[in-house]
Order: C-alpha cells, then structure tokens, then sequence
C-alpha cells in the first residue's frame, strides 16, 4: 500500500462540500439574473427563496467551523497572509508549470501553496464583501436607505463576477488540468478522501511535507 | 406614436376621483386607513393605490393661503431607472413610450424600488422568504382591463371632472403644456414650471406646475442613479468578459498542457 499522509480533516472536509454545493446553487442562481431571457426562472421568487437558503448555510456553516475549530480556523486564516520569497519564485514559474508541465521550476510550498494562497486571500475578502452586501439586503431590505441598498447590490455584483471567475478556476486546477491526473493522489483525494500520496506531498509541498514526515509524533495534519 | 398624460397641478382641485378611479378599473383593494388630521388619504402608495393626490403644506404666497396639490404615480419615464435594473424583464417599454409591467415575471427582488428617482414601486415583503410581488401604475395596461389597446383614455384621465388630467399624443402634450406654463408666468405665477418635457429623457406623465418642482416635492432634475449605470453599463459587461475570458483561457491551458504533458511523459518514463 503507497504510503499517504493526511491533509485535511473531516470537519474541514465536510464545510468545503457544504459551501461547495450551497456556492453552486447560489452561482446559478444569482447568474439567471445576468440573462433576462431566463427571467422567468426567477418568477414567483423561486430562485430566490433557494438562493436565500444557500446564503445561510454558506454563511453559518463556516461560522459555526469557527467555534468548534477555532485552533484550525485562525491557523488556516493566518496561511492566507504568510508571503515569503518562495511566493515571489512560484509565481514566477507557475506559467512554466502549468503551461508546460515543468514540475522542477517550482521552488518548495508549505501547506498551501502561492496559488491556493492567493485563492484563499480572495476567498476571505470577497467572502466578506458578498456575505456583507448579502446581509443587508437579506434582511434590511424594507428598512436600509435606498443608497445603501444600491451599493449592496453593486458590491454583490463585483464579488460575484470575481469569486465565479475564481470557482472555474479552482475547479479546473484541482481536478480538470493534465497535471492533477490521476485524481487519486492529488487534490482530488485531498478533499474527497482527506489524504494524498507521500509522493505528491512531496513534489507540491515540500515544505509541509518535511515538516509533517519529522514530526509525525505530532499531529500528522497541517490544518490542526 | 408616444402617448402621455399631461396633469395640470393648477387646475387640480385634489378631489381624488382619479384615485378612486385608478383603484375601480385596476381592482385594486381599499385600505383601511387612520385620521391623521389631513384629506390626504391613504398615507402613501401601497401595491394597492398605484396613484394618489399628495397635498402639500399650506403656504402664504402674495398675502394668500395657497394649497398645493400634486399627482403621485408612476412617471413613466423614457429613461426608467426601473428597466435599467429589472433583472428578468418584467418592467419594460410599451410601444407608446410608457414603462409597462409583466407582472407574472417579477421575481420581487425590489431594485426597482431601490433605484426609482420617484420611489413609486412598491410591495409587500415577507421578510423572512422574502417572497415580494412589485406593483405600480401600468397606463391602465392590466392584461384582460388594457384600456389603452381599446383606444381608450387611462381611467384617472377618464374620471377628472376638472380636465386637471388629459391623455393624448405626447408632442401634441407637451405643445400644451408649455402654452400653459407660459400662460401661467403671465398671470401672476413667475415660478410656473414645465414638468417632465426634459426630465429623464422626458417623462410620459407631464406636470403643468404653477410654482417651482422643490414647492411640490418634486425631484428637481431627477436622474438615473450613478449606482445603476456603474452597474449595468459597466460591472456587467466586465462580469461577461471576464466570465469568458477565464473559460477561454483555461481552455487554451487545457490544450496546451496536455501536450506538453503527453510529451514528457513518453520518452521521460526512464527519468522518474
């Protein structure tokens, strides 16, 4: 049996699923509104009603991961705003690898790599612009001033535009592009089974790695 | 042909019959209401009176109590803010220039009450579904009541005893309206105003004022929010570029990446 090391535990295994499948409803939901020829889909408040119910999971889900992993959580937050000199080398030669699947290019990753990183910094700040503007014209939609709820909506817009370009993003990194074949040792497995290949914990985050296969008296997880 | 409804505040004597009017033909409910101490009844626009009289403070002008009375519905503009944001074209433009309504596709998000210079929609909201259906005045354009398809005239316009309301061709209207204004000027009123000939691309209900809009409380030079043109001329079309440009682009690294990957792979199985 190849040997494998975990990379994230159930709790955050499960949130992920749950904003997962709550963000999809929400995209498409919030999207017909772009098309007014699917007007009609969102006759009736339909859409809307289900587009309410996804806002609240995907804001009380990872509120409640907050009280419940509060360890986790601030240490997972601070991954988003340690930069060092190896994200500057990353992003450097990220076109080389993901272009033209140059692996050598890449200079060791922590737990989370520059890319995930950046993806994660615009997580929490768009998160907070869409959950925000959301709010507010959730539930004060008959009391706030009408200029309040005019900038609501634009907000929600631009973090909209910018957390869907990021969803195809995302999706096609961690399971469509040539390099995340096959999927049982990679990304995939990193959120569907909670562990990867020593091999691939090696090559992408060796950084993570060396520190996980030393201590492994500790907790073999990085996001404990 | 745009049609229009020209209102002569000057000849208004606010008896209301066009409210009652506008509730008769469009079947719309009463409302039980309280005495506030004014005739002014209901309060405020509701989803059901689309149109009502507003009566100003009474004010002393050239040594007399002057009473203002002004007319409270939908303008109809030809630049609605209404449209512009509708997000499944329930609000859209009539063929004779006025903003009409299918009511069937409103999916109660309530922009339109947000972005209106007039704040004339209106609806009732269930606050925790937040299910809400908007309603406001349609030109007596209801489906199965459409009074204008007969060839008929709006029914407030229909009602007035005083020709305070009249309904005709627009440029006819406006002609009209300014003849009146100037008449006005003429006659003791310098402040008399032309309302809606220019407004937001010119509004397909007129007021004939014979004081300034701010002494009716009227929006003076009422405008598009910059809010919704930011949005919709600008954030949307970026949202679609953006949108395509990012699926575009990772097709092309699919493409790409995969035969530089194929290619690796095939001599290189000796370097792993």
């Amino acid at each position: 049996m190849e040997q494998e090391v975990e990379r994230y535990r159930k709790p955050t295994r499960i949130l992920h699923w749950f904003n997962a499948g709550a963000f999809v409803i929400l995209f498409f939901t919030g999207l017909i509104l772009f098309i007014p020829p699917l007007g009609f889909l969102a006759q009736d408040s339909w859409s809307r009603i289900l587009h309410r119910v996804c806002a609240v999971i995907i804001v009380v889900g990872p509120l409640i991961y907050l009280l419940t992993n509060w360890k986790a959580s601030w240490k997972g937050l601070k991954e988003a705003f340690i930069w060092g000199k190896d994200d500057l080398e990353w992003l450097k030669a990220a076109p080389r690898y993901y272009f033209l699947c140059d692996e050598k290019a890449m200079p060791p990753q922590d737990h989370m790599n520059t890319g995930q990183k950046l993806w994660w910094l615009m997580v929490i700040v768009y998160g907070v612009v869409i959950g925000v503007s959301g709010l507010i014209m959730l539930a004060f939609k008959t009391t706030a001033p009408a200029a309040l709820l005019q900038w609501s909506v634009f907000a929600h817009d631009v973090a909209f535009i910018a957390l869907g370009a990021m969803l195809f993003v995302h999706v096609y990194l961690s399971v469509i592009h040539p390099l995340m074949r096959p999927l049982a040792t990679g990304a995939w497995s990193s959120m569907a089974r909670g562990k990867v290949s020593a091999e691939y914990a090696k090559a992408h985050h060796g950084k993570w790695y060396d520190r996980v296969s030393k201590g492994m008296k500790e907790s073999p997880s990085a996001d404990k | 042909m745009a049609k229009a409804i020209l209102y002569d505040a000057a000849k208004c004597t606010a008896c209301r019959a066009c409210q009652v009017a506008c509730k008769q033909w469009n079947e719309l409910e009463a409302e039980e209401t309280t005495n506030r101490g004014t005739y002014e009844n209901p309060p405020d626009l509701s989803p059901q009176t689309w149109l009502k009289i507003k009566f100003m403070p009474e004010v002393k002008r050239n040594g007399k109590i002057d009473w203002l009375f002004t007319r409270q519905a939908c303008m109809h503009c030809t630049d609605a803010s209404c449209v512009k944001v509708c997000p499944t074209g329930a609000l859209y433009y009539h063929e004779l220039g006025f903003v009409a309504y299918d009511k069937d596709l409103c999916s109660g998000c309530g922009y339109c009450e947000e972005f209106c210079p007039f704040t004339v929609p209106r609806s009732e909201r269930n606050l925790w579904t937040g299910v809400a259906k908007m309603e406001k005045c349609v030109f007596c354009t209801v489906p199965g009541l459409d009074r204008i398809a007969e060839g008929y005239e709006p029914a407030c316009v229909k009602t007035c005893p005083t020709g305070a309301l009249t309904y005709g061709d627009r440029d006819e209207l406006v002609a009209v309206g300014r003849e009146r204004v100037q008449a006005l000027q003429a006659n003791g009123h310098p402040n008399a105003y032309f309302y809606g000939d220019k407004e937001l691309g010119g509004l397909h209900v007129m007021y004939v004022l014979d004081d300034s809009p701010e002494a009716y409380g009227l929006p003076v030079a009422p405008q598009v929010p910059a809010v919704a043109i930011a949005w919709k001329d600008v954030i949307q079309p970026i949202g679609w570029a953006v949108g395509g440009l990012a699926i575009l682009g990772l097709g092309l690294n699919y493409i790409i990446a995969r035969e530089a990957k194929l290619t690796r792979e095939l001599p290189g199985k000796k370097e792993e």
